[in-house]
């Protein structure tokens, strides 16, 4: 079983890479989805799962890297990967604004400070029209292969995943799990618990950027609506919820099963799956904190690492 | 924008800014009294006010009530969903981890904001009562918001003379200081959670009936409630609950100069402005407050 898991990841891993080809157009754009989803979910995991601060705003990164990317390719004519580099970086400068005030603190004030983010992007993305195209969005030039955006998404959900790894079988992410455990605790024993904080927060927020900008290169255009939308973020916590916080695979778990659900079943009913993702979250945190993958490390005794 | 500022302007805005500050005072005190008995912040606080506001719509619009009438109303109904929603999940998480405690809230607010949409739609609705403005010399005075004000002002005070002078109100400031002391005082110490909880809904849904006069009402218009009452606990000091009225006016007076100087468009970017700088210059809030 220990031997059996690498090789799965990787033989999962080639057949996702060999797809492509066989693929039809919607399988493609589904795979994307998945991809975009276990990027997003595991980016807010790192934050919020492993160091236990609350991100309620965590799609303004994933907008804030729409829109620095929108803006490069459409007025100054940025190739697409530069321009998501650049998309991560300005998520990553915002990050550092919101962070450095605001996890300075212990206590509520990052939960809130971001949950106010969003709706001030928005504000701002609105109110500087001429740049952003305000409330008409921005039409970004036509892209005719979504391939290449197939292979960045992938790329990120592996990036995501892989730090999301690398972190929890450090010692960096023992001092972040200390830090959520008991944040005093950690600051006695000696952890500078603001720079750890903070660069979990940037390892959190740069990826987001960058699936943003990704996100809106495949769909051409995007507007304020569509880039900051509050069922995001909510989405991303109910995956990484369900799959199980602070661990490596409940973000993905929760992000595959949860997208394939909603495609096949909540898609006929559309106005009612945001009000079980609502119960969902106070069931999940009433009765299995550690999501379906905690139950199972402790049922069968798996590796803290998974 | 090249805009003359008088004396008068001025006047004008200081008045606005009270008036709006008493109503985030009181919603805020809401906020702060859960925060302050229970150390949870409650993300579902807009939601609630929300509820209020509903509330007092159909009694508008259903009964052709007064919606000044509806006000006790709004507040009874939200008191009881308060002290439900307290019995049933909130209490569980009173000594989990914050994260725990942030997430549930959370979970209840989209539940309570979409469970709205499935009920109500998304038409935006308003109870067209008490239009128009009285004139005061230069100034003027938005009619629903003079009453708003009254009622808030009212209320407020209220909630302080309960707390200052009645058995139940001491064992509430009990419980906020101390909880374990207060138990052994003999204290019931879930009763007074409960009934907090319910107060506090109880001013959410207070604020809610006097908001829905104000502004169009719709499922989403209470989360950027939960956002401004944080703040103002945040300008007032955390568990200092005269500082709620002291941040409630600030937060009144900033976004009434911001709409002069700037545009109403960007009142809420000043907010949030406002509520990162005194996190990094004086996190403990202006009259200081206890740190958690």
């Amino acid at each position: 079983m220990r031997r059996a898991g690498p090789v799965l990841v990787l033989l999962l891993l080639v057949a996702l890479a060999v797809y492509p080809p066989f693929g039809t157009g919607y399988g493609h754009r589904a795979v994307i989805q998945i991809f975009m989803w276990v990027a997003l979910a595991g980016s807010w995991n790192i934050i919020s799962g492993l160091t236990g601060y609350v991100s309620f705003g965590h799609v303004a990164f994933f907008g804030a890297g729409a829109y620095t990317a929108g803006i490069l390719i459409a007025s100054v004519g940025w190739p697409w990967p530069l321009a998501a580099l650049a998309g991560g970086i300005a998520a990553g400068v915002l990050a550092l604004a919101i962070g450095w005030p605001c996890l300075r603190l212990k206590g509520p004030y990052f939960a809130i400070a971001m949950l106010g983010l969003n709706e001030v992007l928005r504000a701002l993305v609105s109110y500087f029209e001429r740049l952003t195209g305000g409330g008409n969005g921005l039409s970004l030039p036509t892209l005719d292969a979504n391939i290449p955006i197939y292979y960045a998404m992938g790329l990120m959900a592996v990036v995501v995943t892989l730090i999301a790894r690398l972190i929890i079988a450090s010692r960096f992410g023992l001092r972040l799990m200390t830090i959520r455990e008991d944040e005093v605790a950690a600051e006695a024993m000696g952890i500078d618990t603001f720079q750890h904080k903070l660069f979990a927060f940037l390892l959190s927020a740069i990826p987001a950027g960058i699936v943003g900008a990704l996100a809106a290169r495949d769909q051409g255009y995007i507007e304020p609506l569509s880039v900051f939308p509050l069922a995001t973020t909510i989405t991303m916590i109910v995956m990484t919820l369900f799959g199980g916080k602070g661990t490596v695979w409940g973000p993905v778990l929760g992000a595959v099963v949860l997208f394939v659900t909603q495609e096949m079943v909540w898609a006929r009913y559309p106005y009612i799956h945001p009000l079980l993702f609502g119960a969902i979250i106070v069931a999940v945190v009433l009765a299995m904190p550690r999501g379906v993958l905690g139950l199972l490390q402790i049922k069968y005794r798996l590796p803290r690492t998974i | 924008m090249n805009v003359v500022i008088t004396p008068a302007m001025i006047g004008q805005v200081i008045i606005s800014g009270i008036l709006s500050g008493t109503l985030y005072a009181m919603v805020a005190l809401g906020l702060a009294l859960i925060f302050g008995v229970m150390r949870i912040i409650n993300v579902a606080h807009g939601p609630l006010l929300m509820l209020g506001a509903y509330t007092t719509y159909f009694l508008y619009s259903g009964l052709n009530l007064n919606p000044y009438l509806t006000v006790p109303v709004s507040m009874a109904v939200l008191f009881v969903v308060g002290l439900v929603l307290e019995r049933t999940l909130v209490f569980r998480v009173i000594d989990a981890p914050e994260l725990s405690s942030l997430l549930l809230t959370f979970g209840i607010s989209i539940a309570l904001v979409n469970g709205a949409q499935l009920a109500f739609t998304s038409d935006l609705r308003s109870v067209e009562f008490l239009t128009g403005s009285w004139i005061l010399g230069a100034f003027a005075f938005s009619k629903s918001r003079v009453i708003a004000f009254a009622f808030a002002a009212g209320l407020t005070a209220a909630v302080f003379l309960f707390l200052t002078y009645t058995r139940v109100g001491k064992a509430i400031r009990a419980t906020s200081q101390s909880r374990d002391v207060a138990m052994v005082c003999g204290i019931d110490v879930g009763a007074i959670h409960r009934l907090t909880f319910g107060l506090a809904s109880a001013l959410a849904g207070a604020g809610g009936a006097l908001i829905a006069v104000i502004v169009a009402i719709q499922p989403e218009m209470g989360q950027i409630w939960t956002f401004k009452s944080f703040l103002v606990i945040v300008l007032g000091g955390a568990g200092n609950y005269p500082g709620a009225l002291v941040g409630g006016m600030l937060l009144g007076l900033v976004e009434q100069l911001a709409s002069l100087f700037l545009t109403t468009q960007l009142s809420e970017v000043v907010a949030y402005v406002l509520l990162v700088l005194v996190l990094l210059v004086r996190p403990t809030g202006l009259l200081g407050g206890r740190q958690t």
